[in-house]
């Protein structure tokens, strides 16, 4: 597959890279591990006049502490992240969903970043210009039809990231800069729940870096994801849970997260603060996870069935994250 | 769109191009420089097939701009051997059947160098999930995983 035509920047400092960004706006796409900016461009998705390769600005990469936090670099790859021992001490979940993010080589290549900031998909959505040609534009493409749900009025395309979920269940935030200014907003805040632009990312702003907050005591996360191969794939439904104990094994804090069941990652509510594993109601949680979440047919596996596992897999990444903390039960 | 001079150290070669900003390394390697042994097939990054190493680490060749890897080493499946002799974990693969109709294998035997330069003895497992992103339709996998792991055993240097 051709790549269209566009012009090539490197620029050599973020200060650089943002006066280009506030320059071109969309006009300009961000690349730096490639494995989805590249893929979109190839299937004409979007067709930037400059391709801005970030990747080798000095100073974007890479894991620190600060203090009580973590600093995440928007281009540190999957794979350090899913390597790096203080997060898989402190975010378990994100080491986990870093891990089971598509195959070893693409992790290697792929950004925390880009992996946050990537598209919703869709089946009738991510095709070919010749595919799409053929069919009628949807809201996703500026029509007025969704073709996934007949009648429906709105885009139903669903967001697949993987670290997303799992940096929301770990309390994560992002850096967004422009040139003059920036703003940190928790994660949550990024995704603005339409399937259509599903990002609250200005197109003169680059997310810098991540950051993660060190819990204390007796805590820790867990990331499980629905897919059809073990690599690979995108998931089809995803639960991220931070559970937080107190010294008498009792819930502090409980923060579950549900992917790939709508156009964002989402929060759910739950009543298990100050009970024991023995106590929670799980159930209720997994029944709250599934009034939250979307099952369209416009993936690889049945609406109504992915639906269903959004039940399933709300449990086992709570389950998972009392495993981890051991002695939690 | 005007045309880029890149100089691309392939195979400890360098070559001068001229190359167009929205070509990727798989184009130029293919078309430009004729090593072929890198596939086209998915050219999303899913299937592994176009699999090079960019300063020892595999690299998705569909998915990265030659501009892109300007001044970084970048190894093809025509890098491994030596004039006529195969490399170990070439002989592996051929003399172990983890080859049948060979579309899969350059990517394949270089992902599987590159995890024996990282890991020199790797477990079943570890060997199973690190070619999990090169998809093979004729071996089954199990041939490939028994040549990998046949190197993992005789703890053979694969400098």
């Amino acid at each position: 597959m051709r790549l269209p035509p566009f012009d090539y920047a490197e620029p050599k400092s973020l200060a650089e890279a943002l006066t280009l960004k506030g320059e071109h706006q969309e006009a300009a796409k961000v690349l730096a591990g490639g494995t989805e900016a590249m893929v979109q461009m190839k299937l004409r998705l979007t067709e930037p006049k400059v391709v801005m390769n970030i990747k080798k600005i000095p100073g974007m990469s890479g894991l620190e502490e600060k203090g009580e936090e973590i600093v995440i670099g928007a281009n540190t790859s999957l794979k350090e992240i899913a390597g790096s021992g203080l997060i898989k001490e402190k975010a378990g979940a994100v080491a986990e969903a870093a891990r089971l993010v598509a195959s070893p080589t693409i992790a290697a290549m792929a950004t925390m970043a880009g992996n946050i900031l990537q598209n919703t998909r869709c089946m009738y959505y991510d095709q070919s210009a010749i595919v799409l040609s053929g069919l009628e534009k949807c809201y996703k493409r500026g029509g007025r039809i969704c073709l996934a749900l007949k009648g429906s009025n709105r885009c139903f395309s669903v967001y697949q990231g993987d670290i997303a979920p799992a940096l929301m269940a770990c309390g994560g935030k992002v850096v967004l800069e422009k040139a003059g200014g920036t703003r940190t907003i928790p994660l949550e805040n990024l995704f603005t729940g339409n399937g259509v632009n599903p990002l609250a990312i200005a197109s003169d702003e680059i997310l810098t870096r991540v950051i993660l907050p060190k819990p204390k005591g007796a805590f820790a996360s867990a990331y499980r994801k629905l897919r059809i191969r073990g690599s690979v794939d995108y998931p089809l439904t995803a639960a991220a849970a931070f559970i937080a104990l107190t010294p008498d094994q009792k819930i502090n804090a409980a923060r579950i997260v549900i992917g790939a069941a709508g156009p964002a990652p989402r929060i759910v509510e739950h009543t298990l603060q100050g009970k024991s594993l023995h106590e929670a109601e799980l159930n209720a949680v997994a029944d709250q996870a599934y009034s939250l979440s979307e099952g369209v047919d416009n993936l690889t596996m049945p609406g109504a069935y992915r639906r269903k596992m959004v039940r399933v897999f709300t449990k086992r990444a709570i389950l998972g994250a009392f495993q981890a903390l051991k002695g939690g039960f | 769109m005007k045309p880029k001079f890149l100089s691309l150290t392939v195979n400890d070669e360098t070559h001068q191009l001229m190359v167009l900003p929205n070509r990727t390394l798989q184009d130029v390697l293919r078309d430009d420089l004729h090593l072929t042994g890198t596939k086209d097939s998915c050219g999303q990054g899913a299937c592994g097939s176009c699999t090079v190493l960019v300063d020892g680490q595999p690299t998705r060749s569909c998915l990265t701009l030659a501009a892109a890897v300007e001044g970084q080493k970048i190894t093809t499946i025509e890098g491994l051997a030596q004039g006529d002799k195969l490399h170990p974990v070439q002989e592996a693969f051929v003399n172990l059947h983890g080859i049948q109709c060979g579309f899969c294998s350059p990517g394949m035997i270089l992902t599987a160098y590159a995890l024996l330069q990282e890991n020199p003895n790797p477990t079943e497992t570890e060997i199973r999930k690190a070619i999990s992103g090169n998809v093979c339709r004729c071996t089954g996998y199990a041939k490939a995983v028994e040549a990998i792991k046949s190197l993992a055993e005789r703890g053979v240097s694969h400098g």
